[in-house]
């Protein structure tokens, strides 16, 4: 552990990791100042230890998952995506919209005592967030003109034109304070307190070895101090043995349990279930296949709806997913309820009505059943519909089961398995592929999640961006008048007509929005999905 | 240096540890080249693995200008043999980098796993090599009894056996089941007051995988030792010093066994290399705390650097393994001498 880190702990966290930084099998003082028996303590199951803990600098979910319970954001999204107050406590519209001016909370202090001031949040912003936080910065990035500190209490977001999303992009996951006394005119990527932090946020950090990482409960945190007193994580890289400790009572929270085995845990009297739509990479993931826009084959929309109604969604669900997730019923996930359109069509199941598009688009069935090209645009005739599929090599349940499903209409999918850098690579920067499936999140505002997979600037060589190369002037208008909006209803309406067309046109076909199981001991209770997922749970001695 | 027929080399007083100097000097010597080799091939392959180290490190949602920065960043813009000149420049000084996830020296975070590496390869290859003696030993006594086929029967079947369901299986049973050890790390969550508490924690957590890692290797040794012994016992020489009426334990352990341990010391010296990397797997299924967990993290977010300084510990291990294992040859068999 640094040295910078040890001089930051208080004496109390400094006696505990004294005690239990135990070689092997070195001599260690007596723990009078450990815990007490008694005290409430979550075992945390990690399956991976994350190299730091600052959730300003990435996106990743290893390091959120576990970082964001040690900061706040200036709001705080409940599950269902209600904002509340966090670090700001209000906010107002300045300037038809163009100024958000935000009145911070005077009562919150940094885990070392500091108290928490707009200079933080001008730092944050200014030096981290838009610089190294991938997503603020490609969308807020995008907009904001400026983040000025009024006084000690105030800042004052700055934007070219009204920009309606902010809100949503100011929790604790897509815009963490740091705090500036410790990270100012220092390197945020290599500053020592990315491995010892200090935050605002209800759990303070203790210590992080090979074992895995302790927090505290905050007692001066500004939202109220956390019932249960310590946290710990403890890392298990295997899914099968997380499962198990959790039966055995080794473990008392889970953040994700494999499909095949909810079932089981579902039984068990001890153990509680949580499902959500937020997963360490990002809330509101829908499983969506892409169409290679470039490619001639798929040049008619009717080849595409044709494809479309030859899959059964309902079946991955099924199937693949053991009823972790749902049907996806419009283009934009339903975790977003002001823009999710229901009423919009999209290919359901109907061997019929493919076979009846294919026909119309211009293919034909030859004597084996094969669909080849006669009249097709773009394809030369005898061109038999046949292409590949690119896809993680986790998702390659997705990826026999719609060939099996293609393959009863006469469609053939050549499967091509891809780890995620090789497949990034091949997707959005060579445009190597002809199909693709990809988890896109849709975050918690379409603007985050979903234009980056429609406008037409996306069409370069950036990760899970538009990897179709859909280019639809309308739509591109349409979204930019939805971010440009104040007014929730308005956003929505934009964004449903934007549905309208990309479920017409059908770049992308969303197939299932998957959900996350959490699981805990039913000894404890009220847990959240998010990142402070602890902060007001409380457990039973 | 003159060779007699069957009976090695005729020494003159004072010329063989000359000799035996200068074939250690050779032997350290052509070390160097071996582990340049091994850090090239393994910068090369580590560089070359395809895919976006910028990617795992940043998160997926960037924009064009800002992957390009972070690519600055690191130094990935730079051409892959400039990179390896300045890594080997730093390497020859000691210097294995900085970890681009932690920011921090990767000699320090290899350094942190390896006591809890060690302690579990260390106690499996002891118990291993000891129990496998052992069981060789007995199963050669009883050639063909039923002791020699159950031993030959069970260690082939735990060798056979793919480590990870062993370790499932194991955890399932022994640990989930029937309550006898812990499920999975190297320490219980309640901090031990004392040192001797925590280091019987310690060896609680450590017995389970320990025993997995163990069953793993025993059938090597096992079969070997029974093998060698029960070849060493056809010669001549041992019916000789039976007919001369030494008692058959003594010329079993004395003659036969001293023998028979070449190619058990070939083996295990062969593990001795491993010992630092060996344990991927069962460190993965137990949450064991060491290199292995550390290697599996390290691939997953494409920290080059930490990845590197692994293969090249293990690396350096096998090599020097192998040195110990030559030289230990001269020591347990008159037979071989270095010229």
């Amino acid at each position: 552990m640094p040295a910078t880190a040890m001089s930051r702990m208080n004496r109390f966290a400094l006696a505990l990791a004294v005690a239990m930084s135990l070689g092997l099998g070195a001599c260690a003082p007596d723990d009078e100042d450990g815990p007490q028996t008694g005290a409430s303590r979550v075992v945390v199951g990690l399956s991976e230890l994350p190299g730091h803990l600052n959730p300003a600098i990435t996106t990743a979910g290893g390091v959120h998952t576990v970082s964001e319970i040690l900061y706040d954001g200036l709001i705080r999204l409940e599950d269902d995506l209600r904002v509340r107050p966090a670090l700001a406590r209000a906010w107002s519209y300045l300037d038809d919209g163009r100024v958000v001016r935000f009145r911070l909370r005077t009562d919150a202090r940094w885990h070392d005592g500091t108290p928490f001031t707009a200079r933080d949040v001008v730092y944050s912003f200014q030096e981290v967030l838009l610089r190294y936080h991938s997503r603020t910065r490609a969308s807020l990035g995008t907009a904001l003109t400026g983040v000025e500190m009024v006084d000690d209490s105030t800042v004052d977001f700055r934007f070219r034109e009204p920009y309606g999303p902010l809100l949503r992009q100011l929790d604790v996951t897509e815009a963490p304070i740091l705090p500036a006394h410790l990270y100012s005119e220092t390197d945020p990527l290599t500053n020592p307190a990315n491995r010892a932090p200090v935050g605002t946020g209800p759990y303070r950090f203790v210590r992080y070895d090979a074992d895995g990482l302790r927090y505290a409960a905050n007692p001066d945190y500004h939202d109220g101090r956390p019932s249960i007193d310590e946290l710990h994580w403890r890392l298990i890289p295997d899914a099968g043995t997380q499962v198990t400790a959790l039966e055995r009572g080794a473990l008392d929270w889970l953040f994700a349990v494999p499909g095949p085995e909810r079932r089981r845990l579902e039984e068990d009297p001890t153990i509680r279930l949580l499902e959500t739509t937020r997963g360490p990479g990002g809330s509101n993931c829908v499983m969506t296949l892409g169409f290679n826009l470039d490619r001639p084959l798929f040049g008619d929309e009717r080849t595409r709806w044709g494809i479309g109604h030859a899959i059964d969604r309902a079946q991955i669900v099924d199937r693949v997913l053991f009823g972790q997730g749902r049907v996806a019923e419009a283009p934009i996930s339903s975790g977003i309820p002001f823009a999710h359109a229901p009423e919009v069509e999209l290919p359901g199941h109907d061997p019929e009505a493919a076979q009846r598009l294919l026909a119309d688009a211009g293919w034909g069935r030859d004597a084996d059943g094969r669909w080849l090209a006669m009249d097709v645009n773009g394809v030369t005739a005898g061109t038999p519909l046949a292409f590949d599929f690119t896809h993680f090599p986790s998702f390659s349940q997705y990826a026999q089961l719609l060939r099996a499903q293609l393959l009863a209409v006469g469609i053939e999918l050549r499967l091509r398995p891809m780890e995620p850098p090789v497949f990034v690579e091949a997707v959005f920067t060579e445009r190597a592929f002809d199909t693709n499936v990809v988890s896109y999140c849709h975050g918690p505002d379409p603007e985050i999640g979903v234009r980056r997979m429609y406008i037409s600037s996306n069409i370069a060589p950036v990760p899970f961006s538009n990897g179709a190369a859909y280019a639809n002037p309308v739509v591109d208008s349409l979204f930019d008048q939805a971010r440009r909006s104040l007014d929730v209803e308005e956003r929505g309406d934009r964004y449903r007509r934007i549905q309208e067309i990309v479920a017409r046109d059908l770049p992308y076909l969303p197939l299932v929005e998957t959900e996350s199981t959490r699981a805990h001991t039913a000894r404890c209770s009220g847990f959240r999905a998010g990142g402070h997922f602890a902060a007001e749970a409380r457990c039973r001695r | 240096m003159l060779r007699l027929p069957g009976r090695g080399t005729l020494r003159r007083r004072g010329t063989v540890p000359q000799v035996t100097r200068r074939y250690l000097l050779l032997r350290v010597v052509q070390i160097v080249p071996t582990i340049l080799g091994i850090v090239l091939i393994s910068f090369v392959l580590v560089q070359a693995a395809p895919g976006d180290p910028v990617l795992a490190l940043a998160g997926e949602h960037g924009d064009q200008a800002y992957y390009r920065e972070m690519r600055r960043h690191f130094a990935l813009d730079r051409p892959l043999p400039e990179r390896f000149g300045i890594y080997v420049s730093r390497l020859a000084t000691g210097d294995l980098g900085m970890s681009r996830i932690q920011g921090r020296p990767v000699a320090v975070i290899i350094a942190e796993r390896i006591p809890a590496t060690l302690l579990l390869t260390v106690s499996a290859l002891l118990c291993s090599s000891l129990a496998g003696l052992l069981l060789g030993i007995v199963a050669t006594l009883r050639r063909d009894g039923a002791v020699d086929l159950v031993t030959d029967m069970v260690t082939l079947g735990l060798h056979a056996a793919p480590v990870f369901w062993v370790g499932q299986i194991s955890i399932l049973v022994l640990a989930a089941g029937l309550g006898i050890f812990p499920v999975f790390g190297m320490r219980s969550t309640e901090p031990q007051a004392g040192g001797l508490p925590a280091a019987l924690d310690v060896l609680v957590h450590l017995a389970l995988p320990a025993l997995v890692l163990t069953s793993q290797q025993l059938a090597g040794v096992a079969r070997v030792t029974r093998q060698t012994l029960g070849r060493e016992l056809d010669r001549d020489y041992v019916r000789a010093a039976l007919a001369k009426g030494l008692p058959r334990g003594y010329v079993v352990v004395r003659h036969a066994l001293r023998l028979a341990l070449l190619p058990v010391v070939t083996l295990v010296g062969h593990r001795m290399g491993y010992l630092l990397g060996g344990a991927v797997v069962v460190e993965t299924i137990f949450g064991w705390p060491g290199l292995g967990t550390l290697l599996l993290s390290s691939l997953q977010s494409r920290d080059a650097p930490v990845v590197l300084g692994i293969f090249l510990l293990a690396a350096g291990a096998v090599v020097v393994a192998n040195l110990v294992t030559d030289l230990t040859y001269g020591a347990l068999d008159p037979r071989v001498r270095h010229g």
